[in-house]
């Protein structure tokens, strides 16, 4: 890696973690610099959502440090996660179906002391960048497109100015058109100073706009780098389309059953 | 039918809603059904006969008195009877005996305290139990207020649950994990809604005082009863409730005035029986939605 | 040694002491009364034990089904001249035929509406009786009811006695076969993890109904005892409170362990006879030692005991089981069944989650589904078993339409399948689980299997050795008697596969058995998954795993966001050009793939 100009947002070190008898996570570290987009590949089962999860207290660590804008979140309770400013988008959205769009992105505050002008100008903030939820606002979020939920995942986060947002899978089940408009939308936060932590399987969409990449394979972390540095070595595909290479190579097997 | 019976129906219909209310608001968030609910309510109507006609408490403070010390009362119960279950598994019905175990204390220990002999409490000033005779029917002005107040209390409760932390404790029975995702923390509203629940309870049983009178056997009365309203109205719905309450009271009435009082269970009993087979969520709630 | 030995001197000495009883204590003794008592309840408490431990449906209304079976016996005995036996029969099917009709509704609902409609359904009993002075003669209550008799002989303190003792040794029995059946597997599977009973084709309301049966019955035979030892049955004896001490006594002894409803009810009859001043104290007493053991000690005594006796005396490593397996097993060929899905389609509110997937899997092939997440694989699957019902299309298995049949109907025809995280009953054996895939299989019936009849046994022998092949043939044979919850994550998957084969599974469903497993366990997975094809079962196979797939799989079908995006043969479809873009982006297109 290069040299770190400043302290990173988020740093986990040498991270065990797992779900009870079953360790996962062995040993992981990565760093989060503030304004970065980063990001994380690997195969299913990998144990990207679960290093959000440990991240955001859901599971916590069995050992290791987690250090969040300067203090220490290892053992920290995922409400105190949140206000301290690290967002998690867990994996197929979790929206809170039967509630209002309106509702939902209204709960993406909760217990933040805002003034009314306050809550109006982030509400508009998410219209400005998800123009099509504004016409949704009183439906229930479960009668919402894949996209849009989505989109209404990321608004409720957005509700909280966030310093570091992870996003779990974002592109899950989306139309092109629509992954697009989710990568911009994370380019754009970007641009306003969130350091975004990403698992994506679009990977090769995801490198294009990533700055930093970890690539995992059973619960380590194998190969960390620039993202473009990622997306042009062997490390990728080795973790990503097995340890025998790309299916081309499969070809030569196509004798066994 | 006599109307005297049907108006008799939807003053204690209006109790059993209450209840039923009571313990929807300590279910939304917890998924916990307490079997203690109905001696809560009892406990309500103990403490504040005892702070107005033995101790000459004025109404008002009384009842305020009434429902902090059984709100905190509630709190106990959840700290110590649910709080551990849930924190060992959240899917599984320990909690159905540990709330029972606590009805049990409960019950006996205001038993010990009170006696068994019922205690008369006078309904607040302005209003009273006589009877009036309007259109042959014998009510008096204390029931037509509860009836009334019923309403705005659900009102009032609907209300609250359009506040943010309301919608937080609808978020939190919906998908408890997506909740701490979005900084909301369970453990807290559940302890506030077993507060409120059971403050809601002791309210539930200042206001029936006056016509049931306090005593120790408005228990296991009302916790039926008031899960039989809830159950008919759907788990969770309070509005669903305040019908179901209705439907249950005047059942109840019409049943006992055509066979005898002793009937009167058996009746809201095949009538809950009925409902659930037919439609087990309820006749105001939607079947649950995916669950895998 | 010492572990396999004490189970059976208990059993020896408890049943010595109950035996011996009558010889020291005079035929008219309090003793010999409060005895006789003792094993009445500890009836009725194993019957609620089976449905409150095992099974996990919490009565409190447990007296009014003792009060159905006293009332019987006392109306037909007094009023009607019945013998007790035949009496004792009508109230025990009475128990049961009026518990089932109560709580029917119930068996639906979440386990608490149970509880509520037990509870609800003893006060409304109480009530009647009082109502319906005609027949029950109101609180006085029926009075004079005879002993006993056989062969025209009546039945005095001692022979009622040992009648009590062995109706509770036989009840004690009937019940511990229960538990180690089949159905007994299937009551922990229905109370711990519901989707894994259905995987197996049992039916959660009917084994919760099997549960609540048996124990309403028992409650019932109590009953017919408790009328002729007390002569008198009054409203009064059927309390709640005498529901609350039922429960109680087998919360104290140990919820779901065999012997806590005896331990329970002998050590609840000595305190309130220790403590027979207290008599005002004692509902508080109650409660407070409900709430203290479901905090402190949710096994109860029985399980304190066998804590502190594991302490005290290690297990040691276990090997006896896969010894017996150890000879590699030839399995016979499986009849592999073809699946067809057409048009199959479903939404979950505002998503589309698969729009119009045509799928044909030929009997006895291995296909596999691919795609990236969240492009509707497992909702495939869940659709294809009847987790889930479609909004349109059509899904036929072996040539039937298996729309709108249950998931355990689905599983009985011969459709295991497996989950992404791996269900298995965590505090069973890795070998019940596997013997808890042949529920459907299984022919001996519920009352063959209480007593154990040798057809019964027989083919629980069969199974057993069965199910070893199994464990054996997916490689963990030597884990057969350990936990399922102790076992590590990669080879819960291999028990799980085991257990979909033991349900005679012609066609497997397994959805992403790769995830998480280390290297070494995949290559045995891969190994694994070709035997079973080989032996003709058809495989249909949701995996990320491309080497696995390659290797295993004839055909592979591509979906994309709901809809099949390329199908064919694997190599076919990993150069297509749209896949490689759906998985790995424009750019590894144009690079081409480094070695």
């Amino acid at each position: 890696m290069k040299a770190t100009v400043s302290l990173p947002l988020l740093s986990a070190s040498n991270v065990d973690a797992g779900y009870g008898h079953v360790r996962v996570l062995e040993n992981v570290s990565i760093d989060v610099r503030q304004g970065r987009i980063v990001v994380l590949v690997g195969r299913n089962g990998a144990g990207k959502s679960t290093l959000l999860r440990a991240l955001s207290g859901l599971n916590r660590p069995t050992s290791g440090k987690v250090t969040f804008d300067g203090s220490d979140i290892t053992t920290a309770p995922p409400n105190a996660i949140v206000k301290a400013g690290l967002l998690h988008v867990a994996e197929g959205r979790r929206l809170f179906r039967r509630q209002s769009v309106a509702d939902n992105i209204e709960l993406g505050r909760y217990g933040l002391r805002l003034t009314e002008q306050d809550h109006h100008w982030r509400v508009e903030c998410i219209h400005q960048l998800f123009p099509i939820l504004r016409e949704k606002m009183e439906l229930p979020a479960g009668s919402l497109s894949g996209g849009q939920q989505q989109m209404l995942a990321i608004a409720q986060a957005m509700m909280r100015e966030p310093k570091l947002l992870m996003l779990d899978e974002p592109s899950l089940g989306l139309a092109p058109v629509l992954v697009d408009q989710v990568l911009a939308a994370i380019l754009t936060l970007r641009a306003q100073r969130v350091a975004i932590l990403l698992v994506e399987q679009m990977v090769e969409r995801a490198l294009e706009i990533a700055d930093d990449a970890y690539v995992m394979q059973n619960g380590r972390v194998i190969t960390s780098g620039p993202a473009a540095e990622i997306a042009a070595g062997a490390a990728l595909h080795a973790a990503f389309m097995g340890e025998h290479g790309a299916p081309h190579h499969s070809e030569a097997r196509q004798g066994r059953p | 039918m006599d109307i005297d019976v049907f108006a008799h129906g939807i003053v204690a219909g209006s109790l059993y809603a209450l209840v039923a209310v009571s313990f929807n608001i300590l279910y939304r968030p917890t998924n916990v059904f307490n079997f203690a609910q109905g001696e809560l309510v009892m406990l309500g109507a103990m403490i504040f006969a005892s702070l107005t006609s033995l101790a000459g408490m004025p109404w008002f403070v009384a009842f305020a008195a009434t429902l902090l010390a059984v709100g905190c009362i509630g709190l106990v119960e959840e700290r110590i009877a649910v709080a551990p279950i849930l924190a060992r598994s959240q899917t599984g019905t320990g909690w159905v005996i540990t709330t029972l175990a606590t009805s049990l204390i409960i019950s006996n220990l205001v038993g010990r305290f009170w006696g068994p002999d019922p205690i008369l409490v006078k309904p607040p000033a302005l209003l009273s139990m006589d009877s009036l005779d309007i259109a042959s029917s014998r009510i008096s002005s204390y029931e037509i207020a509860l009836v009334l107040l019923t309403v705005v209390l659900v009102a009032i409760v609907e209300r609250v649950y359009r506040t943010l932390k309301g919608k937080a404790v609808m978020a939190v029975a919906e998908d408890r994990e997506a909740a701490l995702l979005r900084g909301i923390d369970p453990g807290s509203l559940g302890r506030w809604s077993f507060f409120l629940g059971a403050a809601f309870a002791a309210m539930t049983g200042v206001l029936a005082a006056p016509i049931l009178y306090a005593s120790t056997s408005l228990g296991p009365d009302l916790l039926l009863k008031g899960f039989a309203a809830a159950a008919v109205g759907s788990i969770g719905n309070n509005r669903g409730a305040l019908i179901a309450g209705y439907v249950i009271g005047v059942t109840e009435a019409v049943g006992a005035s055509l066979l005898s009082p002793g009937y009167q269970e058996a009746v809201i009993f095949m009538v809950v029986l009925a409902v659930l087979l037919l439609k087990p969520e309820g006749l105001f709630g939607s079947p649950n939605a995916r669950t895998v | 040694m010492l572990r396999a030995v004490v189970p059976y001197v208990a059993q020896a000495a408890a049943l010595g002491a109950a035996l011996a009883l009558p010889a020291f204590v005079g035929a008219n003794s309090y003793a010999l009364f409060v005895a006789t008592q003792l094993g009445i309840y500890v009836i009725a408490a194993i019957g609620l034990n089976l449905l409150a431990g095992y099974a996990g449906q919490v009565s409190l209304g447990h007296a009014a089904f003792v009060a159905i079976g006293a009332y019987s016996v006392a109306l037909l005995t007094v009023d009607h001249h019945w013998p007790f036996w035949a009496a004792a029969v009508v109230g025990m099917v009475l128990a049961a035929g009026l518990g089932v009709l109560a709580a029917l509704p119930a068996f639906r609902l979440n386990t608490w509406y149970f509880a509520f409609i037990t509870l609800a359904f003893a006060l409304v009993f109480e009530k009647m009786i009082v109502e319906w002075r005609w027949l029950t003669k109101g609180f006085a209550g029926v009075v004079g009811v005879p002993p006993p008799s056989a062969f025209g002989h009546e039945f005095g303190p001692r022979p009622l006695y040992y009648t009590v003792v062995a109706v509770t040794v036989v009840a004690f029995i009937l019940v511990r076969n229960i538990v180690h059946s089949r159905f007994g597997r299937a009551f922990v599977a229905v109370r711990d993890v519901e989707p894994a009973a259905l995987a197996i084709g049992a039916s959660p309301q009917r084994t919760k109904l099997t549960a609540f049966v048996i124990s309403a019955a028992l409650a019932g035979v109590a009953g017919a005892f408790f009328a002729v030892q007390k002569t008198v049955v009054t409203p009064d004896d059927f309390t709640a409170d005498f529901s609350i001490f039922f429960l109680l006594t087998v919360v104290l002894g140990g919820l779901g362990t065999p012997w806590g409803p005896i331990i329970g009810a002998l050590v609840f009859f000595l305190i309130p006879e220790l403590l027979a001043g207290l008599q005002s104290w004692r509902m508080l007493i109650y409660g407070g030692l409900l709430l203290g053991l479901m905090l402190f000690a949710p096994h109860g005594l029985y399980g304190a005991l066998r804590q502190a006796w594991r302490r005290f005396a290690p297990a040691p490593p276990k090997a006896g089981a896969a010894a017996d397996a150890s000879e590699a097993r030839e399995h016979p060929p499986i009849a592999g069944l073809a699946l067809d899905i057409s048009g199959l389609r479903k939404q979950f509110g505002g998503v589309l989650a698969l729009d119009g997937v045509d799928l044909s899997v030929p009997a006895g092939s291995c296909c596999a589904i691919v795609g990236p997440n969240g492009s509707g694989k497992t909702t495939l699957l869940n659709l294809a078993s009847g987790y889930y019902v479609p909004d349109a299309g059509s899904v036929k298995i072996g040539g039937v339409e298996a729309l709108g049949s249950s998931a355990q109907k689905i599983a009985a025809r011969g459709v295991g399948r497996t989950f992404q995280t791996p269900r298995l009953i965590a505090d069973l054996t890795a070998l019940d689980n596997v013997m808890l895939g042949a529920y459907t299989r299984e022919r001996a019936g519920l009352l063959a299997t209480a007593l154990r009849l040798p057809s019964a046994r027989a083919e629980a022998r069969r199974l057993r050795q069965e199910a070893l092949g199994f464990l054996h043939f997916v490689g963990v044979a030597d884990r057969a008697d350990v936990e399922a919850g102790e076992i590590p994550h990669g080879q819960q998957r291999l028990i799980e596969i085991a257990r979909a084969m033991m349900g005679g599974a012609r066609l497997i469903l397994l959805d992403e058995p790769a995830a998480g497993l280390s290297m070494s366990e995949l290559e045995r997975l891969e190994r694994l998954i070709m035997r079973i094809c080989g032996l003709g079962a058809t495989i249909v196979i949701v995996e990320h795993h491309l080497d696995l797939v390659a290797n295993v799989a004839s055909d592979v079908t591509v979906l994309d966001r709901g809809t099949v995006l390329a199908a064919g043969k694997p190599a076919m479809v990993f150069n297509d050009e749209r896949v490689m873009r759906a998985y790995m982006g424009e750019r590894a297109l144009k690079a081409g793939v480094p070695a």
